[in-house]
């Protein structure tokens, strides 16, 4: 027999549609996987990002023309030399795969994608009714429940400055359903640990929802049938959100000690603050999300076409725009191609900075890395015009990671050809190897079904 | 043998023992039960368990399979899907009888599912077509529960619109008009957390319950909504008592701005005066900037940003003496900002621009005001206060930013102590503020036990918060009420003999706004409401009828289309919008298709945007004549292709291509230089050519020159060929449409002509439109609804049969058994008819399919594109013949060649209950005229309609509902409104009941 709250449950989890729903259930869930929950950090980069960029210097003759040319290839990493802009996380060399040969051509390409390549459709550019389900991150959150259920950050601008506050994200809980992402460090900061840094504010949204529950109790004295347990729904969703804001609260203390103290740069929406400050400080704000346990999945548009570049080495003084390098536009004489490269490299250490953080927080018998999951990718595809025929990704997993690619530079078949893989693929081979059965996550690619190529389903070989 | 014994053991019931120890031994099969069920269902579920189904063991199960098994045997048996067609049927009686006995059973442990499933959209259909219009029930009295209907999302949409003020204007035929339904609202980041369904038919239903994302979402919108209404409401008094109660903090802030600005604009020459020769030595010491000289010109527009160049103007206005920016002067500027406390990054920056825009600078400093003409701050009254602060506050080494930030904070401090030394807040000001949020929000006035409630609870917000942000917690408090995410539908006063109450006036005001709107209702309607002229049936038909006829407002129709193209109507917004759902057209934008299959640019968002909206315009046409609206519906031979909706515009621009074309065709026009098209210039006046500038021919570049023989070489490959009328769209890549829409914008979106196999430069263009196609016939032959149901990759004869079966015939198709995996095979020399045939066709799958293949299979006739043909493309590598280029002009065909086959589009109608229309058909426009005849498909529409109408599944006591509204559309000729007021007038919508355990 399902009891109210049973009811309410499987009502609220069950339609899986809503962008906070995770969250109600958060503190209920039995952890997975060996006591912790697996974490993704999916790191969003504009402007694509070319196969070249990311190919191996060192690959011998043979294997470097596979690779120019478009063939199926896998070495290790560990016999070779990083391209230039991963050389920071070389330590970090056995928990790195580099996966080239990924198409995402069912996704936007072009200059942006949108919401599209997080779940692997075509959304009609920016329109909300483009949204066709949900990104495979909120899917994702879905199976590792967390007070937040997924947070979405993005350093994003208008050219000539960044924007501040809360502004409208690419992820999506379900169709139709655009996300919301902090858009710099300190709200960002504020927002998450609310119950920390505003105890105020919180106590005040308790008692507006004491309030409420007052007032619909009282109503619901007076309803019977269905119309009862509309208003029953009602009561319950506002009783769980109570709880929650309880529990966030009796965890302020261990919150705390894990808050980052973000300089005063930031104060206001850090408007004077330079990229590499930004990036920083919001990296800071997304290890404590996930060392707090406030999440476990993470959406960070680390640079978007309209981001003013700041700070950069050899442009410390320039206001690069990332549009015009992507039409190798210069900047105080140095080329567009370097400045791209100083970009990734700022990337590169944030990457080492989440990775390097966690490493150093213990769980179980190892470290919170041990569960974790960074992918970096550009979000249209191969160039600043992305077609979507590469989308090279650059991976960190620990040693937990439930797919079998650790270590490896691996080139998978040409778009259009026998043994192709596709985001769509990919995507479900993230699903798969973490409960979720479905059998293929994502729209098919349309020249893939036109030449009647395979394309369903999970990418067998990093399932080990 | 052992059917026999069990069924024995039934009718000695009390004698039994059953040793299943999981068995309920509470359970007894009646004897009169057991009977039906060896007479009815034995002969497949017994221990052979056709389907895995066996019911003769029922009394030994346990309790949760048995109850599973009876929710099973219930919902099969109401809704008629068991005992098979084919076999012997129970007399209604009977299986009432068994359905009342299951139903108790369940009910017994509170595990009855089908109340709910009927309830649902999906099961609309399982209540007896015939039953409900036979007359049989119509004396039944018709009512609707007393209900708490979830808002949808255009209801979310509109709510806010309103509490926000957001209330955009377009411009539409020349006029600046308001259009609701222009969600782009800014400077406010609100989720809709009410979205629909996306399936076709009806979408919006009262079943839906709000959870706990729901709620999430919404005290996220509250927050961000209540923060931009009361920033509104301090520039527009629209709460007055809101600014009244803030009076003394914003004169605070006021004053606090005020000195403010005088700081920042007199700070050095203040602290000069103040400290004289000992000033320089307080300053910071001054770092110099690290910089590296830009060795490239800047951008003087996207290199900094407003504020950044503001303070430079500033600086220079101080600094500039000479007549160029250099070093010396971006020093000075420097030293200043850093004695300002400007950030290092901000001065880099600020530096790097003057660099690299010094002449850009210099051109655009020279037309500001000199320093001696710009009005200088006038000191505050209160200077004496001001230099004491500055004396307080400022410590050696200090910048200037931190002291006017030490002053600032020491005044606000003051201010805040002297708010709360003086009076708090009355219990007037804050019932005055409780009422006026009140209204503004829900739309009432408060009772009054609600506004003391809310009074409480303001003062204590007041006490924690302090009054601004108290009053913003109040308002969200407010948004998240549940008759702001509820619609409230109860019955009011005196009940009837059949313990039926009215809908109260108000609420009565709400449900007759939104089901016509997505809005509250309008000032007639409030009106009426609060006078006492909601109170009748004839009070609801005027005031229905009163809104049917507006033509005031305009409506967005799909937010979804891009704003090049039109998609707009004057008609009531959810007239239009049943019939868009019932076909199900939009669901287009999310089937996306290969633009090499297609041959042009079909994936572009101005060809599946147009597609949709001109389907739109042609609802909106038949709707607005009103008249035999279904039939014309599935049967116009009518449709708006490429077209603005405007016909005397779309005349005119076509012949002026023609006349054009006319006019210098004989000429030499590929041979003209700029002075012999100069030469033309009177006509060139009167016909004006896109992209054809006549103050520039003869200029350089000969723009306006090569655009004219580019324009004239497309003319002449269309009226050249034989084309009589040229299709409006552009000459050549970059120019623009020759036609406008009706919002002053280019026409765009002519790949739509292809969906049709029209030749864009051999199609004799109707100006005039909608306008008769071949090879069509009504909405189900439009490419909009055949793409919406079709795949990416294909045509989808089993979806495109369900949706003809469920909403034109009234009937059901089970879902899809969990244990089928419905796969087509690959089988690239066979036809997709004959591939869906080999796995569709047989016994097991025949059952379910037969009633949607033969209806679907019709539609073979045109492609996933929605394009006629006759022969079938086989797409598949190994059946290529030629190979066509990848790009192309708009008027190519770029699809590749395969080898064909026949289309066979014949198929069967069964269910029309007429024998005239049932029988073998030819193809889909053979289909369509048929159903177009049948009064069922009539009655079938009319079902949706009333689900529409009144978010809910009808049922028996509906009946009469349903007649009449059938009768009125019959005698007005077929009209959709008369249907509209005869719903909204009935019973079922007037009448409400309280909702029982």
């Amino acid at each position: 027999m399902k009891t109210r709250r049973d009811f309410f449950k499987t009502t609220v989890l069950g339609a899986g549609a809503l962008s906070l729903t995770p969250y109600l259930d958060a503190f209920g869930a039995a952890a997975k996987n060996n006591g912790f929950p697996k974490r993704f950090v999916f790191i969003r980069k504009s402007n694509g990002e070319r196969p070249d960029e990311v190919a191996l210097p060192s690959l011998s003759e043979k294997d470097k023309a596979l690779d120019e040319k478009k063939q199926p290839l896998v070495v290790d990493l560990d016999r070779h030399e990083l391209p230039v802009y991963l050389q920071g996380l070389e330590k970090h060399k056995a928990n790195m795969t580099i996966l080239q040969g990924l198409s995402c051509m069912m996704s936007e390409n072009g200059h942006m994608s949108y919401s599209s390549v997080m779940g692997a459709f075509k959304s009609n550019q920016n329109s909300i009714s483009g949204i066709k389900r949900a990104t495979i991150d909120f899917e994702l959150a879905k199976l590792f429940p967390s007070p937040f259920g997924h947070v979405e950050l993005a350093l994003t601008g208008d050219y000539a400055k960044y924007r501040t506050g809360i502004v409208s994200g690419y992820s999506a809980s379900g169709p139709h359903q655009r996300n919301y992402s902090y858009a710099d460090p300190q709200t960002a900061l504020d927002e998450l640990f609310r119950a920390v840094t505003n105890p105020i504010g919180v106590d005040s949204d308790n008692a507006m929802l004491k309030f409420l529950e007052n007032d619909e109790s009282f109503k619901a004295r007076i309803l019977q049938g269905y119309e009862k347990q509309k208003l029953s729904n009602h009561i319950s969703a506002i009783e769980e959100i109570q709880a929650r804001n309880l529990k966030l609260s009796k965890m302020a203390g261990s919150i705390a000690k894990h808050i980052p103290q973000l300089g005063k740069i930031h104060e206001n929406g850090g408007v004077t603050a330079s990229s590499p400050q930004k990036c920083e400080a919001m990296t800071e704000v997304l290890i404590a999300a996930l060392i707090t346990g406030m999440t476990n999945v993470v959406t960070y548009t680390i640079d978007e076409l309209q981001t003013p570049m700041r700070g950069l080495p050899g442009n410390e003084s320039d206001t690069v725009n990332i549009h015009s390098i992507g039409h190798n536009g210069s900047f105080s004489g140095v080329p567009a191609a370097k400045i791209r490269e100083n970009i990734r490299i700022l990337h590169m250490q944030q990457v080492a900075r989440i990775v390097e953080r966690l490493k150093a927080e213990p769980e179980g018998k190892g470290t919170m890395f041990d569960n974790t999951m960074i992918m970096y990718f550009p979000e249209n595809g191969e160039t600043h015009h992305g077609y979507g025929y590469e989308m090279p990704i650059v991976i960190l997993a620990g040693n937990n990671c439930k797919l079998d690619m650790a270590g490896r530079y691996i080139r998978l078949p040409f778009h259009g050809t026998e043994g192709h893989k596709t985001l769509g693929n990919w995507y479900t081979t993230l699903l798969n190897a973490h409960g979720n059965p479905i059998k293929h996550y994502g729209d098919f690619d349309l020249e893939m079904s036109r030449k009647k190529l395979d394309q369903t389903g999970s990418i067998k070989q990093f399932l080990g | 043998m052992i059917r026999q014994l069990l069924i024995s053991s039934w009718a000695v019931a009390a004698l039994t023992t059953w040793s299943a120890a999981a068995a309920d031994r509470a359970f007894r099969v009646q004897p009169v039960m057991g009977k039906l069920l060896d007479q009815y269902c034995f002969s497949c579920h017994d221990d052979t368990a056709k389907g895995d189904v066996r019911l003769d063991n029922l009394e030994s199960l346990a309790l949760d399979a048995r109850l599973d098994l009876l929710n099973r045997m219930q919902e099969q048996i109401f809704i008629g899907e068991m005992p098979p067609k084919k076999k012997k049927q129970p007399a209604e009686a009977e299986r009432n009888l068994l359905v009342e006995w299951l139903s108790k059973e369940l009910q017994a442990h509170g595990a009855s599912k089908l109340e709910d499933k009927l309830r649902k959209p999906e099961y609309g259909n399982v209540l007896d077509h015939d039953k409900l219009f036979s007359g049989k029930y119509k004396d039944l009295p018709g009512f609707t529960p007393d209900r708490r209907w979830l808002i949808s999302e255009f209801i979310f949409d509109a709510k806010f619109n309103r509490i926000l003020g957001f209330n955009p204007r377009k411009l539409i035929d020349g006029k600046h008009q308001y259009v609701i339904g222009d969600n782009s609202r800014t400077g406010v980041n609100l989720t809709n957390p009410f979205l629909l369904p996306t399936h076709s038919g009806v979408r919006y239903y009262d079943t839906t319950m709000l959870s706990g994302g729901h709620l999430l979402t919404m005290i996220n919108n509250a927050r961000e909504a209540s923060g931009f209404m009361l920033s509104q409401a301090k520039r527009n008094s629209s709460i007055p008592a809101f600014n009244k109660v803030m009076a003394a903090e914003w004169e605070h802030e006021k004053i606090l701005a005020a000195r403010q600005s005088y700081l920042d604009g007199n700070i050095e020459p203040l602290l000069r005066e103040l400290y004289q020769g000992r000033h320089a030595a307080l300053l910071p010491v001054f770092v110099a900037t690290r910089i590296e000289p830009p060795t490239k010109a800047g951008n003087f527009d996207t290199d900094v940003g407003r504020d950044d160049k503001t303070a430079i103007w500033d600086a220079m206005q101080k600094h500039f003496t000479g007549s160029q920016i250099d070093e010396a002067l971006i020093m000075k500027c420097e030293r200043e900002w850093f004695n300002s406390g400007v950030h290092e990054r901000s001065i880099q920056i600020r530096q790097n621009f003057m660099r690299g825009n010094k002449s850009e600078l210099i051109r655009r400093f020279k037309l500001l005001p000199k320093p001696s003409e710009v009005k200088a701050p006038k000191p505050p009254a209160d200077s004496e206060l001001i230099n004491a602060a500055l004396r307080k506050h400022r410590k050696a080494g200090d910048t200037y930013s931190a002291i006017i930030a030490k002053c600032m904070g020491g005044w606000a401090e003051e201010f805040k102590q002297e708010r709360l030394k003086t009076q708090p807040l009355s219990d007037t000001q804050i019932g005055d503020l409780v009422e006026q949020l009140f209204t503004k929000i829900i739309e009432r006035a408060p009772s009054g036990q609600e506004k003391a409630e809310y009074s409480t609870l303001t003062k204590s917000y007041v006490q924690k918060l302090g009054t601004g942000k108290a009053i913003n917690k109040l308002s969200q408090s407010m948004i998240l009420r549940s008759d702001i995410v509820y619609r409230f539908e109860f019955g009011e006063g005196q009940a009837d003999e059949h313990g039926r109450k009215m809908l109260s006036p108000r609420d009565a005001s709400y449900a007759i706004a939104y089901a016509l709107t997505d809005s509250s209702p309008d000032k007639l309607l409030v009106e009426a409401a609060n006078s006492g002229r909601l109170n009748t049936r004839e009070d609801y038909r005027r005031e229905v009828q009163r809104m049917l006829k507006a033509r005031d407002q305009y409506y967005v129709i799909d937010g979804a289309v891009p704003i090049a193209i039109d998609s707009f109507t004057d008609l009531p917004i959810r007239k239009l919008r049943f019939f868009r759902e019932f076909f199900g057209y939009p669901a287009l934008h999310a089937i996306f298709k290969d633009n090499k299959r297609f041959g042009g640019d079909y994936a572009h968002p101005y060809t599946t945007g147009r597609l949709v909206a001109e389907a739109d315009m042609l609802v909106e046409h038949i709707l607005k004549a009103d008249k035999d609206v279904f039939a014309r519906l599935l049967t116009t031979e009518e449709f708006y292709i490429y077209h603005s909706g405007d016909n005397q515009a779309m005349t005119a621009t076509t012949a002026n291509i023609r006349q054009i074309y006319e006019y210098f065709k004989d000429k030499d026009w590929k041979n003209f230089n700029a002075e012999q098209l100069k030469a033309h210039m009177p006509f060139l006046k009167e016909h004006p050519i896109p992209n054809v500038a006549l103050d520039t021919i003869g200029g350089e570049p000969p723009r306006s020159l090569v655009a004219f023989k580019a324009t004239m070489a497309s003319y002449q490959e269309r009226l050249g060929n034989g084309q009589t009328a040229s299709v409006p769209f552009y000459s050549f890549f970059g120019a623009a449409a020759a036609a406008k829409n009706r919002t002053a914008g280019g026409l765009v979106g002519e790949q739509v002509a292809k969906c049709y196999g029209l030749d864009l430069v051999n199609w004799n263009y109707p100006a005039v439109q909608p306008a008769k196609v071949e090879h069509r016939k009504g909405m189900l032959t439009h490419p909009a609804w055949l793409i919406a149901f079709a795949g990416n990759t294909h045509t989808d004869p089993v979806r495109r049969g369900k949706w003809v079966r469920e909403k034109l015939l009234a009937g059901t198709v089970p879902d899809l058994p969990i244990t089928v995996d419905a796969v087509v095979p690959e089988d690239h020399h066979q036809t997709l008819r004959s591939r869906f045939a080999k796995v569709t066709e047989a016994e097991y799958c025949w059952k379910c399919h037969e009633r949607m293949n033969p209806l679907g299979y019709s539609f073979e006739m045109y492609d996933d594109f929605g394009r006629f043909r006759t022969q079938e493309s086989l797409e598949h590598p190994d059946n290529l013949i030629k190979k066509m280029p990848d790009k192309g002009s708009p008027q190519a065909d770029l699809r590749d060649i395969y080898k064909t086959l026949p289309v066979d589009a014949k198929g069967k109608l069964v269910g029309t209950g007429d024998t005239n229309l049932d029988g073998d058909i030819k193809d889909a426009i053979d289909l369509s005229e048929r159903l177009a005849k049948s009064t069922r498909v009539r009655q079938s529409i009319i079902r949706y309609a009333f689900r529409y109408f009144m978010g809910r599944n009808e049922v028996l006591s509906d009946s009469k509902t349903l007649i009449d509204a059938d009768q009125a559309y019959v005698q007005s000729g077929g009209s959709f409104d008369a249907v509209i007021v005869s719903l909204l007038t009935s019973d079922s919508f007037i009448y409400r009941k309280p909702v029982t355990n």
